[in-house]
């Protein structure tokens, strides 16, 4: 669960930008990240695990002494995966720990697409939800057009001198 | 009712910016607080009083200007990270008394209060924690020792076998209890006996745990490991686990730190001596006779402490036996904090207790 003690940096440019990149805040996510929207939220989908020799972590804090000797609140960890060059970013809450554990969760979803492709989880779920949509909009238009049948009938129905009873 | 630690601060105010800026105290420069910049009479949206304050803060020298003001005005929006409230939020303008809760608060910061002081909160792991000063803020890094104490508590041997409900640690130097309700929160039977010399620590502890609900499980003292650790062995039984974050840094490293801690956290959790083992070495010394066998020493240390350590106990308290040094997870070369495993093993300790 702790994290590999690899002793590989990354290029200075990436280690020192304290969550570069971070998009404007009106502006939508990058369609990467659309795609996993329930990032590190309970699914029940189990993805495979993931084997922490082939990721290197970053906790970007900045220079300088830590522990005690600091306090700084950005809590941003970047998570990349060597053999494919994936790479995730999480500062989503206030706790580091927290943050490593989602981005690893994100981490693992990105992999499945990118394993998987169009048999990812991710992608067939999404498509299932498409249909179930596209399934629900049709009954609700079919309940909609039986009910207005059924008015037009009603209103046939009590027109003055058309029917005797 | 000036508390002490006003007044302290307000002296060291002065002192620091003679420091900082190479001038006199006499200088009206040095001596002037950073006034915040004026309440705008037309009302503004939530992300432009982000960026306004984001700018002030980078003008006046203020650390993690873009993190501190997402940070404030997220939290007086009621939510904890700026990304997680809903856009239209933030485009919305705020009320007169938002603007002004604002202003109180990132004035605050202007003044390099930390964030966390300044909200009155921060998270720790799974847990929300209150934050008042002088108690120490809980760092991040932290968060591994506590995950690692969790772990050996659910899978170690010796340990793990001991009935859940007879379970209880110790932890040195509470703060404001993240440590010790961190564990508790997550292991529904563990026992907690935590300690601090500081009562204004001990108070925010336990008003951390009745937020909590866990109140029941845990055992507060006021007490200071350095005078009176003899006394601990009275008033708890032997524990499966000693745990403390205890002060570590060097005293002459004190005068580097940052204003956020220099000014407004308490020294005392901070200072660990000449070498910075003062508390440590306590700690090691009084193990033994408040562990279970099997029990285990859990500490944060500075970096170049374990070597140091490893060395004494090896003289100094044989019944302690080291079993590893874990660094922390930037993976830098220069590690930013360490933590240091000791093993208690007792044998003849045991026997003795079989008789009684």
């Amino acid at each position: 669960m702790l994290c590999l003690r690899s002793a590989r940096l990354w290029s200075s440019r990436l280690l020192w930008r304290a969550c570069p990149g971070d998009p404007p805040l009106l502006l939508p996510l990058p369609g990467a990240q659309a795609a996993v929207p329930a990032a590190g939220k309970k699914d029940q989908v189990e993805f495979p695990a993931l084997d922490e020799e082939q990721l290197e972590e970053q906790f970007v804090r900045g220079s300088g002494p830590g522990g005690q000797a600091t306090n700084k609140t950005s809590n941003c960890v970047v998570l990349k995966h060597i053999p494919t060059g994936i790479v995730v970013k999480c500062h989503q809450t206030r706790s580091v720990d927290i943050n490593r554990k989602r981005a690893r969760d994100i981490m693992r979803e990105k992999l499945d697409i990118f394993h998987k492709g169009e048999l990812s989880e991710v992608v067939v779920k999404k498509k299932e939800s498409v249909v179930k949509k596209q399934e629900k909009r049709r009954k609700v238009n079919e309940n909609l057009e039986r009910k207005r049948q059924f008015k037009e009938a009603l209103a046939q129905d009590l027109k003055p001198g058309e029917k005797s009873l | 009712m000036l508390t002490m630690w006003t007044m302290w601060r307000g002296c060291c105010t002065q002192l620091l910016w003679t420091r900082a800026n190479g001038k006199s105290p006499l200088s009206c420069h040095a001596v002037r607080r950073c006034s915040a910049p004026a309440l705008p009479a037309a009302s503004i949206t939530a992300l432009q009083a982000v960026d306004l304050w984001r700018r002030c803060f980078e003008q006046r020298g203020v650390t993690e200007p873009r993190m501190s003001s997402h940070y404030i005005i997220a939290h007086l929006l009621g939510a904890k990270t700026i990304q997680s409230l809903e856009q239209e939020k933030l485009i919305e303008f705020l009320s007169r008394e938002q603007m002004e809760q604002v202003w109180e608060l990132c004035t605050k910061r202007l003044s390099r209060v930390p964030v966390q002081y300044v909200i009155e909160e921060w998270d720790f792991r799974d847990i929300t924690l209150k934050m008042k000063p002088p108690v120490f803020i809980p760092r991040p890094e932290t968060e591994e020792l506590v995950e690692l104490v969790l772990t050996d508590l659910q899978t170690t041997p010796g340990v793990a076998v001991i009935a859940d409900t007879q379970r209880t640690f110790i932890e040195v130097g509470c703060g404001s209890g993240a440590i010790s309700l961190s564990l508790l929160k997550s292991l529904p039977q563990l026992k907690a006996v935590a300690l601090d010399q500081s009562v204004e620590a001990v108070d925010l502890t336990w008003e951390n745990a009745l937020r909590l609900g866990v109140q029941d499980r845990i055992k507060l003292h006021n007490m200071d490991i350095m005078k009176d650790g003899e006394a601990l062995l009275s008033i708890c039984d032997p524990a499966v686990a000693l745990v403390s974050n205890p002060p570590y840094l060097f005293s002459d490293d004190m005068s580097t730190l940052e204003p956020e801690i220099f000014r407004y956290e308490d020294h005392a959790a901070l200072d660990g001596g000449v070498d910075g083992l003062k508390v440590i070495k306590q700690i090691l010394m009084i193990a033994p006779q408040i562990l279970l066998n099997h029990g285990r020493v859990y500490l944060e240390v500075e970096p170049r402490h374990p070597p140091l350590i490893r060395q004494w106990v090896e003289v100094n308290v044989e019944e302690l036996r080291y079993i590893e040094t874990r660094h922390d997870i930037t993976g830098r070369s220069v590690s930013k904090h360490s933590l240091c495993v000791f093993k208690c093993h007792m044998q003849e300790l045991h026997m003795v207790l079989d008789l009684q």
